[in-house]
């Protein structure tokens, strides 16, 4: 991977080059500490900030929309003509977050693997540059519930961005390229080479940031293996079925769901369109079949389903990457505080007092 | 498995030829898509998939393909239970509708060669397992013995009344009908399909057999009792499953059972896959 340097005041200059061959995104203040992914335009380029709290609705519906049509559906003498519909824009993302990015390449992994493969996703993506911002303000960029040292997707991205862009202090940052195209736009003059020291402040400042994670030890990995070996015990899933309000809250902001649910809409007299909207597990349509028969009846089947899905070690082989990506966006959003940390945590403590209760007293 | 160039979601628009009585609320629908080579193409389904049959303007539902890929014609049994199956019910001959697929696993006939087939079917189960049915008696050679075991709640639920007619008349295969409560006109058995098993002139085949269950919930935990009692494995009961679905190709999330993705996993699991799913059915 090839780096460069680019001056804090050049920066405005990377955004225009961006705009000549994409609409870019970037995330923008709002009242109070909100922030929003908006269209860069002229008016509102120099607003444009890096260091900021990541925007709650996650950037992630610029690879799969909330609301995405798929076929335009026209009613013609005697039969239909369908056409599926695509969305083809140039877009780049300015200032994506690493578990943000993480949550990304989990879509691609899933919605372009397997035995179909998704033209609609596909064909987005293709079309979609992302330009990663590395999290160093601990004031700004990192909150208290951020979580991705536990699932090893930040602070600092690894792979999957065009290009990376990490604030080396002094107004100089340090761009990385990940891909042919990024490093296409390395050759732009505001680009200048660095030496061993910027390597040095790189690493210095990352190991810095880790160290404001120190309390964040929630135990991934045992709870993966005790997800996964069907460990929990059905009173600490009724435990966290509790605490739901079936709100769905943490479904629709999670940068990693998937799931979707597909409804026809009239367009007028002769035309309708089918799309897919973001559906949540969450809720409980979700599984209710014909006849009124729903297998995952209990609140508690359906969170069970959710943490199931995001920790089971299958799940995480099958796509090799987790579907939780540290952001901690449900712990903001949750009004029964079962985010993914406080669930790991409940499901760590609960399955580790069992296991105790049955170790022999010596 | 092969993928179209374009959409996963786009159907191919299909044309109604016509439409047959079943029993209550439940018709057959022949029907054959506009384009030649798409049910050429089509043709090559195997037992045990299914389809997503789209109405326009009102939405997408999946559907089992009942006939098997050695008969000729085309055709969905369709209960009719909500909006997508109302509407359905409510076309003519000649109206379009859209079809996509075939999907899903389907039953693997070739691993079953030289066994016996035991199939148990309660109610609406039949249609998944109708397919099944007819591949095997139309390469009858190479399957062992074949014995049909079909209950349903009355005698005017028994559906697909001519096939039922020709098995119970056909050379080399057994075929059992039951139904729970008999009317004036019943000559045959009384009682819950599992019953049959235990009739005096029933010799139930269990070694080197493979059974097929397909029916509602309660049935199929009898039934899988009353199998595992005669010393059936796990590993050769089979049974396809019904999840809400919206897209067929795993991508929408709705049909999943604890690891699987009914739609593409599935729908045929053996009751050994059924019971590692981590959830229940
Ligand atoms: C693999 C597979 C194969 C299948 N094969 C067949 C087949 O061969 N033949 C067949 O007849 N069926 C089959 N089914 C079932 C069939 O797909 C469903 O019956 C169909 O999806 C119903 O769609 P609908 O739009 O008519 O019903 P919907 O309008 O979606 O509603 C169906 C029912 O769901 C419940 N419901 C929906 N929304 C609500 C709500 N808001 N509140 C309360 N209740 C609600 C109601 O009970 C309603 O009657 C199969 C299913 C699968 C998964
Ligand atoms: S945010 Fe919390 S309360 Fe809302 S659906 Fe998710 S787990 Fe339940
Ligand atoms: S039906 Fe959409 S994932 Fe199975």
């Amino acid at each position: 991977m090839r780096a460069r340097l680019i001056h804090q005041d050049d920066l405005p200059r990377l955004v225009a080059r961006l705009r000549r061959d994409y609409e870019v995104v970037a995330p923008f203040r709002g009242r109070g500490r909100d922030t929003a992914f908006e269209v860069v335009t002229d008016r509102n380029q120099d607003q444009l900030a890096l260091h900021l709290p990541n925007p709650v609705y996650p950037p992630k519906r610029y690879a799969l929309p909330h609301i995405e049509r798929l076929l335009r559906i026209r009613r013609t003498d005697g039969g239909y003509d369908l056409q599926p519909a695509y969305d083809e824009t140039p877009r780049a993302i300015f200032g994506i977050r690493s578990c943000d990015l993480a949550g990304i390449l989990h879509l691609d992994s899933f919605y372009l693997g397997r035995d179909f493969r998704d033209d609609h996703y596909a064909r987005r993506r293709r079309n979609l540059f992302l330009v990663n911002v590395v999290c160093t303000d601990v004031e700004e960029d990192i909150d208290e519930n951020c979580f991705c040292v536990c699932t090893d997707t930040g602070p600092a991205a690894r792979e999957g961005f065009d290009l990376q862009l990490m604030d080396l202090g002094q107004g100089e940052w340090m761009v990385v390229a990940g891909s042919p195209a990024g490093e296409k736009l390395l050759e732009e003059p505001f680009f200048r080479r660095g030496g061993p020291e910027h390597i040095r402040r790189r690493r210095a400042i990352l190991t810095g940031v880790r160290a404001q994670f120190k309390d964040m030890t929630s135990w991934f990995a045992a709870t993966v293996r005790y997800v996964s070996r069907g460990k929990v015990l059905e009173s600490t899933w009724q435990e966290i079925g509790r605490r739901c309000l079936e709100c769905g809250g943490c479904t629709y902001l999670c940068p990693a769901c998937t799931c979707f649910t597909v409804s026809d809409r009239q367009t007028g007299p002769d035309t309708w369109e089918r799309v897919r909207l973001w559906d949540a597990c969450a809720l409980s349509g979700f599984t209710r079949m014909a006849g009124g028969h729903n297998p995952r009846k209990a609140v508690h089947d359906r969170r069970n389903r959710r943490f199931f899905r995001k920790l089971a070690h299958y799940f995480i082989q099958r796509e090799l990457s987790m579907a939780c990506v540290g952001c901690g966006r449900c712990v903001d959003t949750c009004h029964g505080d079962i985010g993914m940390p406080s669930v790991v945590e409940m499901i760590r403590r609960a399955t580790v007092m069992e296991e105790t209760r049955h170790v022999p007293s010596a | 498995m092969s993928h179209p160039p374009e959409s996963l979601y786009l159907p191919k628009v299909a044309v109604l030829d016509r439409v047959v009585d079943e029993i209550a609320e439940v018709k057959t629908f022949y029907w054959h898509f506009e384009d030649p080579a798409e049910q050429a193409a089509f043709k090559r389904f195997r037992p045990g998939q299914f389809a997503q049959v789209s109405i326009f303007g009102v939405g997408e539902f999946p559907a089992s393909l009942p006939p098997s890929p050695t008969e000729d014609e085309t055709f969905f049994t369709i209960r009719r239970v909500g909006s997508c199956t109302e509407a359905l019910h409510a076309l003519k001959p000649g109206d379009r509708f859209g079809v996509r697929g075939p999907y899903g696993n389907g039953f693997p006939m070739e691993e079953y060669e030289g066994r016996n087939l035991v199939f148990v079917a309660g109610g609406i189960g039949l249609i998944p397992l109708r397919s099944c049915i007819i591949y095997a008696m139309a390469h009858r050679e190479r399957y062992g013995r074949i014995q049909i075991f079909y209950g349903a709640r009355t005698p005017r639920d028994l559906m697909y009344l001519p096939d039922l007619k020709r098995w119970e008349q056909a050379a080399g295969i057994e075929c059992y009908l039951t139904v729970d409560r008999p009317d004036e006109t019943w000559r045959g058995h009384v009682g819950v399909v599992g019953s049959l098993f235990r009739k005096p002139d029933v010799r139930m085949a269990v070694e080197n057999t493979t059974a097929f269950v397909c029916g509602p919930p309660i049935m199929f935990r009898f039934v899988i009792q009353d199998l595992k009692g005669m010393g059936f494995e796990d590993r050769h009961i089979v049974s396809t499953l019904e999840r809400y679905m919206k897209c067929g190709v795993g991508k929408c999330g709705h049909c999943c059972i604890g690891v699987a993705y009914v739609c593409v996993d599935g729908p045929v699991f053996t009751y050994e896959q059924i019971r590692k799913l981590g959830e229940e059915i």
